[in-house]
């Protein structure tokens, strides 16, 4: 028994640092925007108390109301998009177990390029002058798009391009799940004359549930904080179709000098993603088997 | 009378005399290596200008002893930093480039430039020359008797055009403001496969190429302490600037900053390009647009011809520790040998006597289109004025209620008396904020 104390001591003393230095880096910068977010900061830098005026602000900025909605809309959108199609890559890539190696790594290359690169890589690709994306429609005999550069097309685009990025990582987490499954219930079934569509539907879903919740919890913190994708793309126009909370807290903040307003916008975000994460846990909880 | 003729050299030489003896004496003191051994981090916004003026830090290593550290980064990002640690009031950054006319008066009112104005006069190299700037960027750099930063180069928007599509099409470029449409309309018949005219469309971004039109037509960002966007002459710049983008421009063009101007305008796609000077080596590189281009300055409107001159500035951090150290490489990189180096690469040189120089004159000569770009500057130079966004400290916002007015009616959700009111409302509170 005192060994054991002991072992927990050192392995304890061990890990300390790390412990301290990890929290201290998460632990400040949060507890400092939470201050500042009740400050009133001046353009040139001048500070002082300002109470909850910044969170009371919001309440009449319709550049926020704006921005929830995007940030939602977006959110909504690519996790359903990514889900679907993580799901389905994922079913291909388990049933193509002798696929070659180098073409399995290929399917999920995409999450490997960082989103700046990605970013500027569809930037060219969409651009509606210049890309390829126009250049491949209209050679099929299909109208151009505008893409990036219209207001009700953005969302949809951004979504677009953020799923070829991170279907891979869904699918990934959704084959290890598969594999994780138990094989006699698919003995059974198989023994019980079931199709593959309600093999699929009956058995393979209902028991990938709860990875597909881990998945989703994963991609939501990712989602709501979406931003270096809109930012090297449209900088969140044309016209704020694109400025999600996080790209309004960036600019007020970065571009335009409010940061305390800009403070309190991020907290806000932040409050919201946590609300998300902790519903999608008790929900995961709840669907574990 | 002709006896004080007489006395008059004599009194000048009593006059300069001190002067003389001072410009001696500074000669005799100044030591490139008086900072040996010390370290510098300079951060730069990654433009024309530091990738070329970098080339060279070896040159002023070699030259004082110092070792530069260098933070390059894209332009956002580059102020994004800058905020961070100046904020923190940290040593980090010693130098960092700055545009005077969007960010000089919030970074000055905010204490963050050091005030280089004593050093040029008491700590610089003989052979650098200070009074050699021009006079209007030192101006444009000086807040409050303080010079926040010294001038690098001279830019501003200028129409570049295509001389082939021109003269197929049986055109002369167009002479007044109004008569680019005209212009504009004539080559879209003519040649439909181009764009006729491109801009600046991305909101933040657009205000530096609309000011033009709306100096040039007459109108001004503010009048008796409000916001004049809505003015008459504001009405016309916003109505002929988004309908020049809606009907002639490329399309996705509310999301195009310089990057996709220049990558349009180099691949042969637009026969008018209204962007900034210092994208002239870009857009002239590989050599295609080298044979048939030209470059004049926005044709004058109503209001004359009033371009937007700006330029960007070197400064030294107000917390650097070691501020003296920091102003050797502003005046190693501002030095009219380095000048006239950059000069040749295309980085348009704010100092006349490297304008004058046989080497950059020779190097202009080579081409027809340079010459161009030249005489564009010098009108710039002669004519230009710095106003881009409202002379307010919260100019960088102001900049996006302009952009989001334009794009307004170019997307044609409001019409040009909505988006002008709206902005005008936004500008309004933001001026009473100051």
């Amino acid at each position: 028994m005192d060994t054991s104390n002991s072992q927990r001591a050192q392995l304890a003393a061990l890990a300390a640092p790390s412990v301290i230095f990890t929290v201290a880096m998460i632990a400040f910068p949060f507890c400092y925007t939470i201050w500042i977010s009740f400050q009133a900061v001046s353009a040139t830098g001048m500070m002082r108390f300002d109470g909850a005026a910044n969170y009371a602000r919001m309440v009449n900025d319709t550049q926020f109301w704006n921005g929830l909605w995007i940030t939602f809309y977006l959110y909504a959108l690519s996790l359903v998009l990514q889900l679907v199609c993580g799901t389905a890559l994922a079913l291909l890539l388990f049933r193509a177990r002798r696929l070659p190696g180098i073409i399995r790594s290929l399917f999920i290359s995409p999450f490997m390029l960082p989103p700046v690169v990605a970013g500027m890589m569809w930037l060219i690709i969409l651009d509606p002058s210049l890309g390829a994306a126009n250049y491949i429609l209209t050679s099929l005999g299909l109208p151009p798009s505008n893409w990036l550069a219209s207001p009700a097309l953005v969302i949809p685009t951004l979504a677009l391009v953020d799923t070829w990025q991170w279907t891979p990582y869904v699918a990934l987490i959704v084959l290890g799940g598969l594999q994780s499954l138990p094989p006699s219930v698919y003995e059974a079934a198989e023994i019980d004359g079931a199709s593959r569509t309600k093999t699929l539907l009956r058995i393979t879903l209902p028991l990938l549930l709860p990875t597909l919740v881990t998945a989703t919890v994963l991609r939501s913190v990712d989602l709501l904080r979406f931003f270096d994708l809109i930012y090297i793309t449209t900088q969140g126009g044309p016209a704020n179709a694109s400025t999600t909370l996080n790209i309004y807290g960036f600019r007020t903040g970065f571009e335009f000098f409010q940061l305390g307003y800009a403070g309190a916008l991020m907290i806000t975000l932040s409050v919201m993603v946590l609300g998300v994460v902790l519903a999608l846990n008790r929900l995961r909880n709840a669907v574990a088997w | 009378m002709r006896s004080s003729l007489k006395t008059l050299p004599t009194l000048a030489a009593a006059l300069l005399l001190p002067a003389a003896w001072g410009a001696v004496a500074a000669a005799q003191e100044f030591d490139w290596k008086a900072h040996e051994g010390e370290t510098i981090t300079f951060l730069a916004n990654n433009n024309p200008w530091a990738t070329t003026v970098l080339k060279y830090k070896d040159e002023f290593e070699a030259l004082t002893g110092i070792t530069l550290r260098v933070d390059s980064y894209q332009e956002q990002q580059m102020r994004q930093r800058l905020l961070t640690v100046m904020n923190a009031r940290s040593d980090e950054v010693d130098i960092f480039m700055t545009l005077p006319s969007r960010e000089g008066m919030q970074f000055a009112a905010a204490g963050w430039y050091e005030d280089l104005l004593p050093y040029t006069t008491e700590n610089a190299a003989p052979e650098y020359d200070f009074k050699g700037f021009s006079p209007a960027l030192v101006e444009a750099a000086t807040f409050d008797g303080a010079l926040t930063g010294v001038p690098l180069n001279i830019e501003g928007p200028l129409l570049y055009y295509r001389t082939d599509v021109f003269e197929k099409c049986g055109l002369n470029p167009p002479e007044s403001l109004a008569g680019i449409s005209e212009v504009a309309a004539e080559l879209k018949k003519c040649a439909p496969d181009m764009t006729a005219f491109a801009s600046r469309g991305l909101a933040p971004a657009l205000p530096y190429t609309f000011s033009n039109f709306l100096h040039n037509m007459g109108g001004s960002y503010m009048a008796d302490g409000k916001s004049n966007l809505c003015s008459e002459e504001g009405k016309k710049a916003i109505s002929l600037y988004a309908s020049l983008l809606k009907d002639y421009g490329p399309p996705g063009v509310v999301n195009y900053s310089f990057y996709q101007l220049t990558s349009l305008y180099r691949e042969g796609r637009s026969a008018m390009s209204f962007q900034s000077s210092n994208e002239f080596p870009a857009v002239m590189e590989g050599g295609a647009r080298l044979e048939d281009t030209a470059i004049v300055p926005l044709p004058a409107g109503e209001g004359g011809s009033h371009p937007t001159t700006i330029g960007w500035a070197l400064a030294v951090s107000q917390f650097s520790s070691n501020p003296e150290a920091a102003w050797y490489f502003v005046q190693w990189a501002s030095s009219p040998e380095m000048q006239a180096k950059l000069a040749l690469e295309g980085i348009a040189p704010p100092r006349n006597a490297v304008a004058s120089d046989p080497d950059y004159q020779a190097w202009l000569e080579e081409q027809p289109v340079r010459q161009h770009w030249q005489e564009a500057l010098e009108h710039l130079a002669d004519k230009g004025t710095s106003e881009v966004g409202y002379p307010i400290v919260q100019n960088p916002e102001s900049r996006e209620y302009i952009g989001q007015a334009v794009n307004a009616v170019l997307l044609g959700t409001s019409t040009v008396d909505e988006a002008c009111a709206a902005a005008d409302e936004q500008l309004n509170a933001l001026i009473a904020r100051e």
